[in-house]
């Protein structure tokens, strides 16, 4: 018995750490220049279920002269067992070490992952800072939404990537490859080069007495004062994985999932993802549907989850929906979207994919007043969402989900009343739609807000974290009742995230020290510590409330302005002070482009399936 | 409707997927390879499967069996060869064979096989192991506690211990045993493990585990598979 295999027997749920899934791919090292462990900084079941992940493998992987292996943050039980026997973290395809591969490429999703990636560097064996690592570690780079502000790992990472990774991982093949093991001083100066691909150490951030950001120093030739994203094209031919990994384990997303577009029109203002994905592009019918039948002969799911960042948005959205149902339903597969748009036709299209009305419906409203959600540009009032539960709970429906948020700009008492008058209304509703009193049932989900980088309330700072609490105690006392429910997430996990989405490069020692004090998998309720991240911020001297709790001026140097989305600077503050104003701006779907800057910045154009079609075949 | 009933093997990394997990690579594997599979009615309509017993997370199966309910009558040669093509790694089909209605085959399993191979402790002798393995055997009871959700459950284990021996063979210790398995109640060969690693000071979880087979009230094979030898 070797000793993988005699720690797998003390810890729970072995197959996180086996590999050898349906569609696996295992490749013969010893004919593969180029190595890649592709590292997920959570849990196996959560980082199989992100799309990101599956595409990057097979776009690799479809290359003879590269590979990529997958490697997930243990559980703290096979981390104790790893640690006490001496076992560096390995890949899942070759269990090899780390240490091994060309390149660890880190996926960053979310802030609280940051502490697993130091901890899976540390048991992989790799030293933590990009200064200490010589030629014969691993280049240790990064990805992903957070890459759009990486600061407070950036002593960390030896490049970050920005934006769609489909063609820059290419570049970074053929660059490792140029340069092979022995010349990273050269390998990252070419890296620096590359478009999109932002190296740390060859910038210089000097601070101003009053704790901001004063300038930051691009320090050797050619490398850019602003990296800017790199993104897909022509969406409708990228490569998509339509033999993606099956795990034997159940994934959070255990289903087929079938990207339908990129990016989103809505220009909600709270939104990352709205902001760094832009512009839309569409797929055509043609190949989604294609995608969809290669997807389920080649894993059998009996699910097909439709995800974008608005499905329904989708312009062939209803002859989509039909057409799957139609061909797939023989097969027993359910079709299913992700949250709803507040309105009837999502919900009728909602009816066309599930017969039988087993699950909720959940809306994302996300403020408790018109005022408010005019703050925040989520075009939906009150009456859309009352039709809309009208209609689900008429159609048999019981149960729906709200979300909602906490602490937006400009929040009141008044707006957050408004979240617990909206749910009444709802439960009304259902009440007189006659949904039988055992089944009826309304969630209120409450997160709270995190200013984000390059959004329009980049600016605004955190409601703190009293009033936060208070907020949440107030709303938890006016939805107590029959057929309420109620849920949280902490509002302190939103403080930290809200620290390191707007931090600079002064939180890495807070970073590590957190880590030596145990702080990992934070975004899990069960493991996250927020006394010993306070000892870590007090011991390194980092006043944290500095970052979340910063209002910064238009004029203000932020420490993630060197790094561009496409979207003009004064788009965004424009829609600052519109927020403030509580004016509204509309959709840049079909003809009305808002004027953010980023297709004419990019050179690029919005792409819609009606006007792709033609272009398909 | 139509049965098929499957033997296959489970090891490699399928030894370390959990009950639940495997049904559902069956069924993802038959969906793949187009079997009609037959499903239950109802709101979530699940496909008739049944397996003959459940394999704890961490064995090998050498003989496992699930009955696969069709909705058409099934070619065995066929379904053989489809499952061949599909099932994932580690799952690998053994014999197929069309069988008629009956017991379900949970119900026929009364006993299994096991062998556990693993390291040799310092010291020990075939002298001193048989003299462990009498001593053990000998034992009117053996109890063992199992966590429960409510407290300790305390089951004597020894009437379920239908045979137990062991030998060296270079640096490995082979124990082959015959529990009592099934519906009936089920005594596991880490139990036995455990409690053997007291008297004779091994580590149980350093022993890799086989399921072998899978026998009836009277110990004989639930199905005499042809085919490759047994693991
Ligand atoms: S430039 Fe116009 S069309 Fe393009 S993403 Fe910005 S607002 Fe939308």
């Amino acid at each position: 018995m070797t000793d993988l295999e005699r720690i797998l027997a003390r810890v729970e749920k072995p197959a996180r750490y086996v590999g050898g899934e349906l569609n696996a791919i295992v490749k013969d090292w010893r004919r593969v220049p180029v190595r890649i462990a592709f590292a997920f900084p959570d849990v196996y079941e959560v980082g199989m279920s992100h799309l990101g992940m599956h595409i990057l493998y097979h776009v690799v992987n479809s290359r003879d002269d590269a590979l990529m292996e997958r490697v997930f943050a243990p559980w703290t039980d096979m981390e104790a067992e790893m640690r006490t026997s001496g076992l560096p973290l390995f890949s899942l395809e070759s269990h090899r070490p780390l240490r091994d591969f060309d390149v660890v490429a880190f996926s960053l999703q979310y802030e609280l992952s940051y502490t697993n990636v130091l901890n899976m560097l540390d048991l992989a064996g790799i030293p933590l800072e990009s200064r200490d690592r010589d030629d014969r570690m691993p280049l240790v780079v990064a990805g992903g939404p957070c890459a759009f502000n990486p600061e407070p790992l950036a002593p960390f990472l030896d490049a970050v990537f920005l934006g769609e990774g489909e063609d820059a991982v290419h570049d970074l093949v053929e660059v490792v490859r140029r340069y092979g093991r022995g010349n990273r001083d050269e390998l990252l100066c070419a890296l620096a080069r590359l478009p999109g691909v932002y190296v740390p150490r060859f910038y210089r951030v000097e601070y101003a007495a009053d704790g901001g950001v004063k300038q930051v120093v691009p320090l050797i030739d050619g490398v850019p004062g602003k990296v800017v994203k790199r993104l897909v094209r022509d969406l409708d031919r990228a490569p998509f994985p339509v033999r993606p990994i099956v795990p034997y384990l159940e994934a959070v997303h255990d289903r087929a999932m079938l990207e339908v577009f990129r990016g989103c029109t809505r220009g909600c203002r709270f939104c990352q993802a709205g902001a760094i994905y832009r512009p839309v592009r569409e797929r055509t019918l043609k190949t989604l549907l294609d995608q969809a039948g290669e997807l389920l002969r080649h894993t059998g799911y009996n699910e097909l989850s439709l995800t974008s960042l608005s499905t329904t948005d989708y312009s062939e959205i209803r002859k989509l929906v039909q057409t799957l149902v139609e061909r797939h339903r023989g097969e027993r597969v359910n079709v299913s979207l992700p949250s709803l748009r507040v309105d009837a036709f999502a919900v009728e299209l909602a009816r066309a994919v599930q017969e039988v009305r087993k699950s909720s419906l959940t809306f994302a409203p996300e403020a408790g007043s018109q005022r408010l959600r005019n703050v925040i540009n989520k075009q939906v009032t009150e009456d859309d969402l009352l039709r809309t539960v009208e209609v689900a709970f008429r159609a048999g429906w019981s149960r729906v989900k709200l979300y909602f948020m906490l602490g937006l700009p400009t929040e009141t008492l008044e707006d957050v009343d408004g979240i617990a008058r909206l749910a009444r209304m709802v439960l009304d509703k259902g009440r007189e739609c006659e949904v039988p009193k055992g089944r009826l049932s309304v969630t209120v989900s409450i997160s709270s807000f995190v200013p984000k980088p390059h959004t329009p309330f980049q600016w605004e700072p955190q409601a703190p974290l009293a009033v936060l609490r208070e907020r949440q105690s107030f709303l938890q006392g006016r939805l107590k009742g029959k057929n309420l429910v109620y849920r949280w997430h902490d509002p302190e996990a939103s403080f930290l995230e809200a620290v390191f989405a707007r931090g600079d490069r002064r939180l890495a020692p807070a970073l590590r020290r957190a880590l030596e004090l145990g702080c990992r998998l934070d975004g899990w309720r069960e493991c996250f510590r927020f006394d010993l991240w306070q000892q870590a911020f007090a011991e390194t001297g980092v006043e944290p409330g500095a970052y979340a709790y910063r209002s910064y001026r238009y004029t203000d140097i932020l420490p993630w302005d060197h790094l561009d989305t496409g979207i003009d600077r004064d788009f965004l503050a424009e829609e600052h002070a519109r927020a403030l104003a509580g004016e509204i701006t509309k959709d840049c779907r079909g003809e009305q482009c808002t004027g953010c800057g980023l297709c004419p910045n990019l050179e690029i154009e919005p792409q819609l399936a009606e006007v792709g079609t033609g272009a398909a075949g | 409707m139509p049965r098929v009933r499957i033997a296959y093997r489970q090891e490699g990394p399928a030894r370390y997927v959990s009950h639940l997990d495997v049904m559902r690579a069956f069924e993802r594997a038959a969906r793949r390879a187009g079997l009609p599979l037959a499903y239950s009615q109802g709101f979530n309509p699940r496909p008739k499967m049944t397996f003959a017993a459940p394999l704890a997370v961490g064995m090998s199966g050498c003989r496992e069996y699930v009955d696969l309910e069709l909705e058409t009558e099934p070619d065995p040669a066929g379904v053989f060869e489809l499952l061949r093509q599909n099932l994932p790694n580690g799952l690998v089909p053994v014999q197929v064979q069309a069988v008629a209605t009956g017991p379900s085959l949970m119900s026929l399993v009364h006993r299994s096989r096991y062998i556990a191979v693993g390291d040799v402790p310092v010291g020990l002798d075939t002298g001193a192991l048989q003299v462990g393995l009498k001593r053990f055997l000998g034992r009117g009871e053996i109890v063992v506690e199992q966590k429960r959700a409510k407290g300790v459950r305390r089951k004597n284990i020894r009437p379920g211990i239908y045979s137990l021996s062991a030998r060296l063979d270079g640096d490995k210790l082979c124990f082959s045993m015959e529990l009592k398995a099934g519906s009936a109640g089920n005594v596991r060969p880490d139990e036995v493990l455990a409690v053997l690693g007291k008297d004779l000071s091994l580590v149980p979880e350093s022993f890799a585990v086989w399921r072998t087979a899978l026998l009836s009230r009277a110990g004989r094979l639930l199905w005499d598979v042809k085919g490759d030898s047994i693991c």
